[in-house]
């Protein structure tokens, strides 16, 4: 009986069968589609459009817009500059500090389960709340920062101070989650890799270099390709502590394209920094992959 | 002095140098922490002190509480985290699923697809997704919140590799006595793979919770506001000082640290899993 019944019915229920998997994705590829792909090529169209203040179109400019962004030195040119600086200084200090503090905490020392629980902690704790704790920290009148190095800095009040205080913050931010991939990656070495190479009588900065670190190789890699992205699109900081300034001192690219775009209803504009900052983070990302086909070994 | 002792008392230094370590790294919450324990007097006082006078200075977390609608903040963020983590992992499992089980044409094409909306920073839409939002007359409400972080292509991947180390004879035994695909999900794959759906979802949920750009964006009115958001209003609040601040802060901080100490275990696990080691 059950046989017949589904020989009867194959056609209709092979189709259903076919399209199955199909229906499992639809509901992530509705939502990728409409609030990742749809805004990216919106954002590209808009960025050579006119756009007004409601946001439609209302005729094509060409690159126009770029060259209007890039005519507007002393703001998109303070950003661009800003950003790149802060991404140069941001990625290797957090990558050579995780990578310290995870090859510290690779073998277990006493007490490792309350000092690799600190070091992981910072990876919870919301921007927002370190920011304000940093903005009370290092005030120039009541903060502990200025007593304890007995100096009267401005920090995030002063131009020349405020773009490192920005960093300390981000760098602060980044430890937790760098630290135990680093972490990780490190006790995932095998261990009889390293006890040959202690036999040979290889001393431990020997074995870093030629064994751990070729060996943690993709780990470095993810760890710079996501912290560069992140760096490239520091904002919230710079929302809650400096609104860009003091003097533009602090001004990064999505906080430009975010005052344009939100608080001026340029969205073209926004549009050409939102186009820029992806293809100037694509392209480093792109560029460092490159480099990983010479340096990255894989097993 | 024999060396074994010498290498314990080496090992020990190396333990203590790292708890120090850790406390610097740390200062700032520590710091932060005890400041909301102080007066506007002893903030004010120099030379300023780390520690405050008595723990029994509540003022500035009812301050936190009265001064703004902080409640309301918590049960938004509350709900918002819930149901973007929840739809996030529930599309996961789903795509996932598809991807690990079945063969089909454009597989590989799809699968290129959604992991390439990791390469698009969510940071660089936000303009023309508060358009969409906007026009789908979402602006203020839970989804319109919510809805930009629905797609998890990390959370997929992570899914199907797990899914994809599941022995096969199980899911062949199931639809051979008759299990349909739902009726397997939800019975079998689920609770097969729950540590790392609810590490998954942790993570998803924390992000939300802790999310600033794209709440302040979309959200205007008052009562729809996230705590993150309510904690940096506390600054420009008339009548509020640091010590407000810093209790806002410590508010905010507190359930997400006890929530990773609790799970310290398996969120170390899973942030392990995605380590790779050539």
């Amino acid at each position: 009986m059950s046989l017949s019944f589904h020989a009867g019915t194959r056609g209709k229920k092979g189709a259903f069968q076919a399209a199955k998997p199909y229906l499992f994705l639809l509901p992530m590829l509705v939502f990728a589609a409409g609030f990742v792909y749809y805004p990216f090529l919106k954002t590209c169209l808009q960025s050579v459009s006119i756009v007004n203040f409601r946001g439609e179109i209302t005729g094509f400019a060409g690159f126009d817009n770029y060259l209007y962004l890039f005519g507007r030195r002393r703001e998109f040119g303070i950003a661009l500059e800003n950003t790149f600086k802060l991404t140069l200084i941001n990625v290797p200090v957090t990558v050579v500090l995780t990578l310290l503090l995870g090859y510290i905490c690779c073998r277990p020392h006493p007490f490792h389960r309350a000092y690799e629980t600190m070091f992981a902690l910072p990876m919870v704790v919301s921007m927002a709340a370190i920011s304000l704790i940093f903005k009370v920290l290092f005030n120039p009148s009541v903060g502990f920062v200025n007593y304890a190095l007995g100096i009267q800095s401005g920090w995030y009040e002063d131009r020349h101070t405020a773009m490192g205080g920005i960093l300390m913050l981000t760098v602060w931010m980044g430890v937790g989650f760098n630290f135990l991939l680093f972490l990780s990656a490190f006790r995932a070495v095998p261990k009889d890799a390293l006890g040959c190479a202690k036999l040979d009588g290889a001393g431990p900065l020997r074995i870093l270099l030629k064994i751990q670190l070729p060996l943690i190789s993709p780990t470095i890699l993810y760890v710079v390709c996501t912290n560069l992205i992140l760096a490239m699109m520091t904002s919230g900081p710079i929302l809650i502590l400096t609104q860009g300034g003091p003097s533009r001192s602090t001004m990064t690219l999505i906080f430009f394209m975010y005052t344009s775009g939100y608080n001026s209803s340029n969205y073209s504009l926004a549009a050409c920094v939102s186009v820029v900052t992806f293809l100037l983070t694509f392209l480093f990302t792109f560029l460092l992959f490159t480099m990983e086909k010479r340096k990255v070994h894989y097993q | 002095m024999s060396k074994a002792f010498l290498k314990k008392v080496w090992e020990t230094a190396l333990g203590v140098l790292c708890l120090l370590l850790g406390c610097v790294l740390l200062f700032p919450l520590f710091y932060g922490l005890m400041g909301a324990f102080k007066t506007p007097a002893e903030f004010i006082a120099y030379p300023p002190t780390v520690l405050p006078q008595s723990f029994a200075n509540l003022q500035n977390f009812e301050a936190v509480f009265t001064q703004a609608p902080m409640l309301r903040y918590f049960w938004n963020t509350l709900l918002v985290s819930t149901l973007s983590a929840g739809v996030r992992m529930m599309l996961a499992l789903l795509a996932a699923y598809a991807f690990a089980f079945y063969e089909f044409k454009g597989k590989r094409f799809l699968f290129f697809l959604i992991l390439s909306t990791m390469m698009l920073p969510a940071d660089t839409l936000v303009i023309t997704n508060y358009q969409t939002v906007s026009r789908l007359g979402l602006l203020d409400t839970y989804l319109g919140i919510a809805v930009v972080s629905f797609v998890g292509a990390s959370q997929m991947f992570m899914l199907r590799q797990q899914f994809m180390a599941s022995p096969a004879p199980i899911r062949d035994a199931a639809l051979i006595d008759g299990c349909g695909d739902v009726r397997f999900i939800a019975f079998i794959l689920t609770p097969m793979s729950s540590s790392v759906l609810a590490t998954l979802f942790l993570q998803s949920f924390i992000t939300q919770w802790n999310a600033y750009l794209w709440p302040l964006l979309v959200t205007n009115k008052t009562e729809m506001r996230t705590v993150q958001i309510g904690i940096t209003m506390l600054t420009t609040l008339e009548g509020t000082n640091y010590e407000t601040v810093l209790a806002g802060a410590a508010v905010v901080v507190i359930p997400a640290a006890l929530l990773f100490l609790v799970l310290r275990k398996s969120i170390t696990r899973t942030v392990g899993g995605g380590a790779i080691v050539g």
